[in-house]
């Protein structure tokens, strides 16, 4: 046996169980799903019924309609104060803003579970602002439990400082000469900003926006605990069509709609990535 | 690599549990072979159930074996499966068993729920089990409670239902009835709330109950999917009432679990919700939930159920097993029901120490509505959240 082929056969065998396990718990399912969205439940037959029900009949577009209205606001909100705040901690040398980029990262490492308990508590119409409140007079209800505004805030809870650290990062490589330099030939602190920082984080941006958004698409826990009966997000839609209304055809359908959500975001994603290449093979 | 090495030494643990369990589980059908009737020392119990009903059994196993009239006769074993987590459940596992022809298996007592023991009765008969004798189990004389289905073959020994649950300082006299109930959300707007049906058996029972109040008696408990057709009037009376219930950022809302109408119940944003007496009760004990909140029965009784224990034929410890039913039935073994689980005795309960769990006593056992409609439910719940939990 050749020494090429022995290293060959080394490499393809120690790549072929990670292979493997793809190709059985991640290629095969969603093929399998594909095709099960597009059989009828009792015949078997093809049908694009599994889908129209879910453009057509109102309810589950509402949930459609909801569920990318709560994506939507919630990656915008989170880029946005993001994008300040990892601003601030890039540009501001304090002993404050060393403690809170020591600190923004915290949500990350409490439990999904026990950070939606947490604000729970706290919103609800008999929580803690509510009883801070009453202690001055005041009977405040948020209404914020089962409704869109709690779960886009306890999104924001989670998906800002994984945005900050995304952008961080990318606004820690733009290098402080540049900004030097163009303050050095007359440029304020506005035109720095749109034409010099902008442009160079854009792309960690557009990153962030994308795992925001794909991650929100799907979410269970938050909606489950502090959402309404309808609408409904997709993730909660489609648990009622697996687990209660044991339609197995229509949740695969549902599963490929919510793919193909996500996969939008992902070329996205990609493309940016590309483009970035170009770029800087000239 | 690490990851897989893991897991292999998993696997293989599991394996080797299993092999033992077969083991353990051969053995004690030659404990007991020789007849099934002849019994040897050792009796095997099987349950199913959350940890918590785990915790019950223990406990009770450990009583029989060492303090009561039959300590030192019988030595129970207990065969306990989580439910969730075994890819058979014990239903499947009787149902194979009988199947077989196996004859002086381990299968000496089982304990199953209402549901379980109308699906097994259903896949092999009720002649499967042994048609239970009273005169060897003397405690059985004090039951007046009877299965629904396979009276003669499955002895009920504890009960559940959902109730009413409410805060006695909000609300002084609960209703009793359901146009009672009716007239008190319309005078009280907002502080009625039921949990989403499919997502805890208390909204399921609210539900189920309100539109089966409007249907034959036979109806609830038969699967046939003709009664669908009868669901229109309780529907209706469901959307009419809607407009009363909990409302949060401007929209009703029906929580999801029952523990999420429980909880606002406790937070004193509702003043009303169905729950299961044993969850308000065992919480309440706890210190979990307020003292002033209580339980009360409607008329038409919400739905509740029996935990029955059955005698396979095929098991191989008949008298061992009449011991442990008898047991099960004896005044120690239901106030230690009552204490862990807030269980509803079967028994008269003047010879129990109720302390703490007084309001079960008021549960009338013998008014106990028992509904089966089997895969009706999967339709209902559609139904129930295209209709009613649309509205908003």
């Amino acid at each position: 046996m050749s020494k090429s082929l022995k290293q060959k056969t080394v490499a393809y065998g120690m790549v072929m169980p990670a292979f493997l396990v793809v190709m059985l718990t991640v290629a095969y399912p969603i093929v399998a799903a594909v095709i099960q969205s597009f059989q009828d439940e009792e015949t078997g037959e093809f049908t694009v019924e599994n889908y129209t029900y879910f453009f057509m009949e109102p309810a589950q577009l509402r949930n459609l309609l909801y569920t990318l209205f709560v994506v939507f606001v919630t990656v915008v909100v989170a880029l946005v104060v993001a994008y300040l705040l990892a601003l601030y901690l890039r540009f501001v040398k304090s002993k404050i803003a060393k403690a809170i980029g020591t600190l923004y990262l915290l949500p990350r490492f409490v439990p999904a579970m026990c950070a939606v308990y947490a604000m729970i508590t706290i919103i609800r119409d008999s929580g803690l602002v509510n009883r801070i409140g009453l202690l001055f007079g005041v009977d405040i209800h948020l209404g914020m439990m089962y409704h869109a505004s709690g779960i886009i805030t306890m999104n924001l809870w989670f998906n800002i400082p994984f945005a900050a650290m995304m952008i961080a990062a990318g606004l820690g490589a733009i290098p402080d000469s540049i900004i030097e330099g163009a303050r050095d030939v007359g440029a304020g602190k506005f035109k720095v900003f749109t034409s010099m920082i902008l442009p160079l984080s854009m792309k960690d941006v557009v990153v962030a926006g994308t795992f925001v958004f794909m991650t929100n698409v799907g979410s269970f826990t938050t909606p489950y605990l502090m959402g309404g009966n309808a609408p409904k997000m997709l993730g909660i839609a489609l648990f009622d069509q697996f687990n209660k209304y044991l339609a197995y055809n229509r949740s695969a359908a549902l599963s490929v709609i919510m793919f193909l959500i996500c996969s939008v975001s992902a070329g996205v994603y990609i493309y940016t990535n590309l483009k970035e290449q170009d770029w800087e093979k000239q | 690599m690490k990851m897989r090495r893991i897991g292999a030494a998993l696997l293989a643990g599991a394996m080797m549990m299993t092999a033992l369990a077969g083991c353990g589980g051969s053995s004690g059908g030659e404990a007991g072979s020789g007849g099934s009737s002849s019994g040897g020392k050792t009796v095997t119990l099987w349950a199913t159930g959350s940890d918590n009903v785990r915790t019950v059994y223990e406990a009770l196993v450990e009583d029989f074996n060492n303090n009561s009239d039959y300590a030192g006769e019988y030595e129970v074993e207990l065969q306990f499966m989580l439910s969730g987590t075994g890819t058979q459940t014990l239903t499947d596992m009787l149902a194979a068993a009988a199947k077989a022809g196996q004859t002086d298996t381990n299968y000496d007592i089982v304990d199953l729920g209402g549901d379980d023991l109308s699906k097994i009765v259903s896949q092999i008969g009720e002649e499967s089990f042994v048609k239970l004798d009273d005169s060897k189990m003397p405690n059985a004389e004090g039951v007046d409670a009877e299965s629904s289905v396979a009276a003669d073959y499955a002895q009920p020994y504890r009960g559940t239902t959902v109730v009413l649950a409410y805060d006695s300082e909000k609300v002084a006299n609960p209703p009793a009835t359901w146009d009672e109930l009716v007239a008190w959300m319309q005078a009280n707007p907002g502080r009625f709330a039921y949990n989403t049906p499919g997502t805890g058996g208390a909204g399921d029972s609210f539900a189920r109950t309100a539109v089966y109040n409007f249907m034959d008696e036979e109806a609830i408990t038969s699967d046939d999917a003709a009664w669908e057709e009868d669901w229109d009037e309780g529907f209706q009376y469901l959307a009419d009432i809607h407009q009363y219930m909990y409302s949060s950022g401007g929209s009703i809302v029906y929580p999801n679990k029952n523990q999420g109408t429980l909880d606002l119940l406790n937070q004193g944003e509702i003043d009303m919700c169905p729950n299961w007496a044993d969850m308000v009760l065992s919480q309440r004990a706890a210190g979990t939930l307020k003292d002033t909140i209580k339980i009360s029965q409607l008329d038409p009784a919400l739905t509740g159920s029996f935990q029955s224990l059955v005698i396979p034929t095929f098991g191989s410890n008949e008298d061992g097993a009449y011991a442990f039913m008898d047991y099960m039935l004896s005044a120690s073994a239901q106030e230690i029901m009552v204490k862990e689980m807030a269980a509803i005795p079967l028994i008269d309960t003047s010879t129990i120490d109720m302390t703490g769990f007084e309001d079960v006593e008021n549960l009338d056992v013998n008014n106990f509505r028992i509904m089966s409609i089997g895969d009706l439910s999967t339709d209902f719940n559609e139904r129930w959240d295209n209709e009613i939990g649309t509205i908003g």
